[in-house]
This record gives structure tokens, sequence and C-alpha cells, in this order.
């Protein structure tokens, strides 16, 4: 088999990267091209989980250090990274809660999940 | 084998997000939100964080998407209210925006010297590496070195939890826009067909009232 066929085969940290930045992008594409509050509210979703995926593939690489590091300490420095994500994890809860929050209280006000028609501040 | 499966849960994934994203109906976007978040966990499997897969089932297709259809439930939104007016400059706008920050990004990882040098994430950890993404290890972090990000974790969702109680709250607020009579009843207003049908009905009422005073 040839070299890059080869190189595709192995799980690369580029690879993950990619993925992670793709759905990050989906997820910044959705909240500047849709109305819906609730849509936005998942897209925002959408983003914090591309920033996970990379922080668990930074963690996950830095258990291969090159030689010479202690490797108690490259377990634990992995397992930082994922007490990263669950505090992540906790403000995108929160960020659901308040976020929802806000969109029944303007739908009780003004009938609409609009983000286009809720312009107040808008002079 | 494991890059086999992550081409596979990758090419769901984004497939899966770019689904959310279009979707006009909110109920088929947060259906396949759910299908992202599962894909997201299996790749959390794949890099060897078993705890955070499990709470990303638990919370996010849980929790929170239950959350998420919960009010979309509560507020029942029809067809009508679903329209959005986005221009398709608007549209590509956003497409260059989000294309250009890809690019970017790919470009970024491509240049770096560190993720080049990266090894096969796939491959064995190094002997002697202490328990890496189980339960008992990021706990152990949590309480540990973490402990007082984790307090302040907990501080927020304090916050968060009164401020949506009281956003939630009935208050006194009126409504500004005045609800139009068609979304209280339910029925549009009358036309000629109507009024015959409700005349037909008053004489049956005064018909039956005749007979009562008879």
């Amino acid at each position: 088999m040839s070299p890059p066929l080869l190189a595709l085969l192995e799980l690369s940290l580029k690879n993950v990267l990619l993925v992670a930045s793709a759905v990050f992008c989906v997820g910044v594409y959705g909240v500047l091209s849709r109305q819906n509050v609730l849509v936005i509210l998942m897209c925002v979703e959408l983003i914090l989980n591309g920033a996970n995926l990379a922080l668990v593939a930074f963690g996950r690489a830095m258990l291969q250090a090159p030689p010479g590091t202690p490797t108690g300490e490259l377990a634990s420095r992995a397992n930082v990274a994922h007490v990263f994500v669950v505090m992540v994890l906790a403000v995108a809860a929160a960020e659901a809660a308040v976020g929802l929050a806000i969109l029944l209280a303007v739908y009780r006000r003004w009938r609409t999940t609009n983000a286009g028609e809720i312009h107040l501040l808008s002079g | 084998m494991d890059a086999l499966v992550f081409y596979g849960s990758a090419l769901i994934s984004i497939v899966a997000s770019l689904l959310v994203v279009t979707r006009r109906n909110p109920v088929y976007g947060a259906i396949f939100l759910v299908l992202f978040f599962t894909t997201i966990s299996l790749d959390f499997l794949l890099l060897r964080a078993p705890f955070l897969a499990v709470i990303q089932v638990l919370v996010y297709a849980g929790a929170i998407m239950v959350l998420y259809l919960f009010v979309i439930m509560l507020l029942s939104l029809k067809a009508e209210e679903l329209r959005e007016e986005v221009t398709r400059g608007r549209k590509a706008m956003a497409a260059v925006f989000s294309g250009g920050l890809f690019l970017l990004l790919a470009r970024a990882i491509r240049a770096s010297d560190r993720v080049r040098n990266a090894p096969d994430l796939a491959g064995p950890l190094p002997v002697g590496t202490g328990e890496v993404g189980t339960t008992f290890a990021v706990g152990d972090e949590i309480f540990r070195s973490q402990l007082f990000a984790f307090e302040l974790t907990s501080v927020l969702i304090l916050i968060a939890i009164i401020g949506a109680v009281y956003l939630t709250k009935r208050g006194p607020v009126e409504p500004v826009r005045p609800v139009e009579p068609q979304r209280l009843t339910g029925h549009s207003p009358g036309g000629p067909a109507d009024r015959g049908v409700e005349t037909g009905q008053e004489v049956g009422a005064a018909a039956v009232r005749g007979e009562a005073a008879r």
C-alpha cells in the first residue's frame, strides 16, 4: 500500500482537528444565517462541541510526549483536558437554561421566536 | 480500525450538523443534534475519554436536548411562525465568513509542526501512564488540582438556575404586540360562509329558546 493510504489508516491529530473545526464552522454558519432563536441556540451547542472535540484530541496527543518526560504527569495533563471539557459542558448547560428562559420570556411578550422581528434596541 | 470508525463518525457528525443548520423545523434539528452528540461521544471513546463519552450522552443528548424539545413543544410553533426572511446575500455572506474561517483554521492546523509531529492517536499508551479519562482519573483531577475552578462552576450553575427561574416566572409585563384574535380562538375571522353558519346557529338557538318558552 502506498504511504499516503497507510497514513490514512492511522488516527492523526490533524484529521481530528479538521473535523472539530468543520463542526465549529458549520455552527458559526448557522448562527449567522438563521433567524429562529431555537436553531441559533442549537448552533451554539455545535460550536461548543467542536471546541470540546479539539480539547479531547489535544489531551490525547499529550499522552505521547517525547521520551524523557515522567509518564505520571502525562496522564494528569490529559485528565486536565477532560476536566476542561466538563466545565465547557457546565457552561453549555447554563447557557441552554438561561437562553431558553429568555426565549420563553420573549415569546410571551412578542409572540415570536424570530430574531429578525425582535428589534427593540435597533433604533 | 480506530481510524476507519473515526472517519465514519466524522462523516455522520458533519452531515448531521449541516442538517441541524438547514432544517426549518427545529424539531428535526433537535433530533439530528442528538445524532450529532452520539457521534461526538463515539469520537471521545476513540480518544480514550470514556467518562466524557458517557457524560456527553447523559448531559447533552439526555438533559440538554430534553430541555430544547420541552421548549419546542411548549411553544408549539405553527408553520407560518417558522418562516424566516433571510436574504440570499446574507446567507452567502455567512457562508463566505464561515468557509473562510474554516480555511484559516485548516491552514493553521496544516502549518503547525506540533500537529504534524503528533503520533498516531490510536496507538497504545506509553508504559506506566496512569489512568486516563476514567471516572476515577477525572474525578481525582477535579478535586485535587482543579478544585477552585470546579467550585466556581457550581456557582455559575446556581446563578443560571436562579436566572432561568426568574426569567420564566409570570411577571406583571403586558404583551406589547396585541395578540390577534385568530391566534386566540383558532379559526379565521368570518367570511360570508362563516356568517351564514353563524346565523343558522342563531336561528336554531332561537328556535330552541322559543320551544323552551312554550
